[in-house]
């Protein structure tokens, strides 16, 4: 029918409409103005260098993207970023399970309590929570020297625990665990307990009905999840900043070093389009793959 | 929903900032001026001074980069003023409106930074130095007046995951080159190499670049050597004795010398209140209110005029207050090209990815 | 029925812990007679009597509990219509428009956003920070959103359309109590980003105006002394105290049934 397709392209544009315009006035178009940034030559105080010099000639080169593809230094620093972000998601993911599935069989009116109490603590400060972990960590708390001791009556020699990657990892995992949490509890909530019941019934056993029913169904939460970890994580320079060991340079100190030290914002934007387009380029595989899963037969309709 | 519109109206006026015809927007370090002061100029000009925060010399370059406006007084480094006025973000200042310019200490007037002190006048100064815990220095039988403790394996290795340097590729390369016998402005690119090559070798020892944690970590015993800047090497020991703890952080002057950080007052070109700006200079280079700072903070003090108002302990800290001959080691980082500081960013990285 | 297994409570719980312990510190370490985060001296209330005291920190706490409000509620209202948009429609530039600003670098956007602002002639200030944080909270909102909707019965909203409901109806009655999980997730954390963001709030900011973030940060280099730990302290409180106020006085807006 003519009228529900004009009703349902107009409800298309009602619906997309508005955060697609919001998105493309304060956000795309100031990031393609920092994007054409990476065509540019330094300024020479700081800044970018003026559009067209004094002979007339445009400023448009490439020579922050040579930069980029030939000195390996930046991609292995790169590399370095995807682990840790990989290691992060996968560590969220693990803790952030078994707590997003407690939250959704909870009672009614424990639910959003329970959720509540997830984010509760990432409402104060993010410095004094790191702060918070150099205390936990500090070779003079219990944590370090508990581990100490024990790794001391096997002979090894004792490890620091701060300024570490250690303690970059897990103040990664801590600052982006409700972000792991919050997805995957929405999609767990709307699970029909009746399929695990029906199930059961039929004799298995709780891990087959973990791994062949709730795990499946709560692919499109645990993708979103994941994206909205690493993502930020691949991108992140506080923290190895503030309890870093010396080794622990990620891109998002270096891209932050372009802005805040080097001055130099085109090869600054350069890092950025690389990551930027990296994350997307994964977050697009992940998607891919889970749609293949999904349209394979993967997971059971509901 | 009412009560919560309420709630969310109450908190909207309190965000509303006072009105005040006559204000001052004073952009600088957190905790670089006595509140004392603040309010003493507030009762003379009969004005309002308002402050925003940063925290680095190149967040405040960036953001006037990026044609930020608003700001009357900016307190940036030298090395900052130096960008700052070669890309004509400054206003010239008024000199017949700077009486109290002549208190300042000639040696610290009329630098390559600013021939004629034209935009900016001195505020404040400080040195990178080096600050210990004397206990365990002295245990460990290590020097303390030479950057060797922080550069050369025999001596790191007593001090192995308990050394920090600072996370600034222009401090840490300027006191490599001064060990190495250079300039600390030394812009060979084969001199940046040998240095580079130094910091490399002495990374596997040290805890952590860092700049923001590290007089935390020193204070309470957790690092016993650091690469730091006096004022806060001085608070660190204010602090450690406050908590009562057995040991004191001293300052150690390297005596290949060190890189001095003066900061200046200047205006912006956009500034909303120049004229209460020039007021504001003129009113910190008075000897009295330039020395509460100093007071407060033990950081140095270029005004002449400021010493009968200073604490007589802090005027025997070489590092707050270098002598003749120690002011002649020092020197002040001068800023870069986009090429030299390109070759410098590609250094620092490699020397960060290194094993 | 099933009740969660005892192996649930215990990853669970350990999951609490890891969240709570460095929170504990948080809370304890107000009260601590020392003005360094580093180690524990004594007990004394000092901080939050000088927290009272300290007018440029409580206007900052309240720029930024005012922001999160106001880029929680808009980014969440528009991100919602996102999700359902990209759930419902192939889109091609929306998917894209949302993801990116997760992915961009914070300092990129704060400087190009700060560029924009200048461009227009817009005056800095909290509007402008409340602009650029939208901008980057609607796709946290926007995935969430989506992935709730995944797999979501279409035969629910077919059913309520066929019986001659309009499009909003539906949405009202059938679609938002389906995805409300999802929203309020949505929203918690866009208001979680929004008032503890730095970069782009560096940025964007005016020349008077403070939040907590780029007040706490510009301590980074003396002390970031207990105060913060008060005010962060106090803070929670007061956002805990507002969503329970919130929702006792409209219990069906957190309803998910």
């Amino acid at each position: 029918m003519t009228s529900s397709r004009t009703a349902g392209s107009r409800g298309k544009w009602l619906v997309s409409g508005p955060p697609l315009l919001y998105l493309i006035i304060f956000f795309a178009i100031p990031t393609l103005i920092m994007l054409a940034a990476s065509f540019r030559t330094p300024g020479e105080f700081g800044g970018l260098a003026p559009l067209v010099d004094e002979t007339g000639k445009l400023d448009v080169n490439l020579e922050s993207y040579a930069r980029f593809f030939t000195e390996p230094v930046y991609f292995e620093v790169f590399l370095k970023s995807v682990v840790y972000a990989l290691v992060t998601t996968f560590c969220c993911l693990l803790l952030a399970y078994p707590l997003a599935t407690l939250i959704a069989r909870s009672a009614q009116r424990y639910r959003d309590l329970l959720l509540l109490l997830v984010i509760l603590p990432f409402w104060s400060n993010f410095l004094i929570r790191v702060y918070a972990w150099m205390i936990i960590l500090g070779p003079n708390a219990a944590l370090a020297k508990g581990v100490n001791g024990v790794l001391g009556l096997v002979g090894i020699a004792p490890v620091p625990l701060l300024f570490s990657s250690f303690a970059v990892l897990v103040c990664l995992v801590y600052v982006h665990l409700p972000f792991m949490v919050l997805p995957l509890y929405a999609n767990l909530e709307k699970h029909d307990q009746a399929l695990l019941d029906a199930a059961q019934d039929l004799g298995a056993n709780a891990w087959q009905r973990f791994w062949r029913i709730t795990f499946p169904l709560s692919l499109p939460g645990v993708y979103a999840g994941a994206a909205l970890v690493f993502i930020p994580a691949l991108g992140i320079f506080a923290i190895p900043d503030i309890l870093g060991g010396p080794n622990d340079t990620l891109i998002g100190n270096l891209i932050k070093q372009q802005f805040l030290e080097t001055r130099d914002w085109p090869f600054g934007s350069v890092l950025s389009i690389v990551l930027t387009l990296a994350a997307l380029a994964l977050a697009g595989i992940a998607a891919w793959v889970a749609k293949r899963h999904a349209d394979a037969g993967g997971t059971i309709d509901a | 929903m009412t009560s919560l519109r309420i709630l969310v109206a109450a908190a909207a006026l309190a965000a509303l900032p006072a009105f005040a015809a006559d204000q001052l927007h004073l952009y600088n370090w957190n905790n670089y001026i006595a509140p004392e002061t603040v309010k003493r100029f507030e009762a003379e000009c009969k004005c309002e001074v308002v402050q925003t925060y940063y925290s680095d010399n190149e967040e405040l370059l960036a953001k006037l980069a990026a044609g930020a406006k608003g700001y009357d007084v900016l307190v940036p480094t030298s090395n900052a003023v130096q960008a700052l006025i070669k890309g004509g973000q400054l206003k010239p200042l008024d000199r017949a409106q700077l009486p109290n310019l002549k208190n300042v200490e000639p040696v610290y007037l009329d630098t390559p930074f600013d021939p004629g002190n034209q935009y900016s006048a001195p505020y404040a100064m400080s040195t990178t130095i080096l600050g210990y815990n004397e206990e365990k220095m002295k245990e460990l039988g290590l020097p303390t007046d030479t950057w060797a403790v922080i550069f050369d394996p025999k001596y790191l290795e007593k001090v192995k995951g308990r050394v920090t340097v600072l996370d600034s590729s222009s401090e840490l390369f300027a006191a490599a080159l001064k060990y190495l016998g250079y300039s600390a402005n030394d812009t060979d690119p084969k001199h940046w190499d040998e240095a580079a090559a130094l910091i490399k070798k002495a990374k596997p020892y040290w805890a952590a670049f860092n700049a923001s944690s590290y007089i935390k970590e020193l204070t309470v015993g957790n690092i016993w050597l650091v690469h730091g800047y006096s004022n806060d090497i001085f608070q660190a020991n204010l602090d450690a004795q406050a908590a009562g703890r057995k040991f004191k952080i001293v300052q150690g002057v390297p005596k290949e010398g060190a890189v001095l950080a003066v900061d200046n007052m200047v205006v912006h070109k956009n500034a909303p209140r120049p004229d209460l700006a020039l007021k504001f200079v003129n009113f910190m280079l008075d000897g009295k209110n330039s020395a509460e700072l100093t007071n407060l903070i033990g950081s140095g003090n270029p005004n002449l005029d400021a010493r009968k108002y200073i604490k007589p302990e802090l005027l025997k800290y070489p590092a707050i207050f270098p002598p003749k001959d120690l002011q002649a080691k020092l020197e002040q980082l001068k800023d870069l090209t986009p090429a030299q500081r390109r070759l410098r960013n590609k250094l620092w990285t490699e020397i960060k990815a290194s094993r | 029925m099933h009740r969660p297994s005892p192996w649930l409570w215990v990853a669970a719980i350990a999951a609490y812990a890891f969240l709570y312990v460095p929170l504990v510190i948080v809370v304890v370490y107000s009260f601590n007679d020392s003005r360094l985060n580093a180690e524990w001296v004594g007990f004394m209330l000092d901080w939050y009597r000088k927290l009272f005291a300290n007018e440029e920190m409580l206007r900052a706490a309240g720029n930024s509990l005012l922001i999160g409000l106001v880029a929680s509620a808009v980014s969440t209202v528009l991100g919602t219509m996102a999700g359902v948009a990209m759930s419902r429609y192939r889109l091609r530039l929306l998917p894209v428009l949302v993801l990116t600003p997760i992915a961009i670098p914070e300092i990129l956007m704060g400087v190009s956003l700060l560029i924009f602002f200048v461009l227009l002639n817009l005056t800095l200030g909290l509007v402008s920070v409340a602009l650029a944080h939208i901008a980057f909270c609607i796709g946290f909102v926007a995935i969430v959103v989506r992935a709730r909707l995944a797999g979501m019965d279409e035969s629910l909203t077919e059913a309520a359309r066929d019986c001659g409901a309009t499009p909003w109806q539906t949405f009202r009655y059938v679609t938002l109590p389906l995805i409300m999980p999802g929203v309020i997730a949505g929203a918690l954390m866009a208001f979680t980003l929004s008032i503890d963001d730095f970069v782009i709030t560096f940025f964007t900011a005016g020349a008077g105006t403070v939040t907590l973030p780029l007040q706490i940060y510009s301590m980074i280099k003396i002390a970031v002394t207990p105060e913060v730990n008060a005010v962060s302290t106090l803070l929670m409180l007061l956002t805990l105290l507002l969503i329970i106020v919130a929702s006792r006085l409209s219990p069906n807006l957190f309803r998910s049934d």
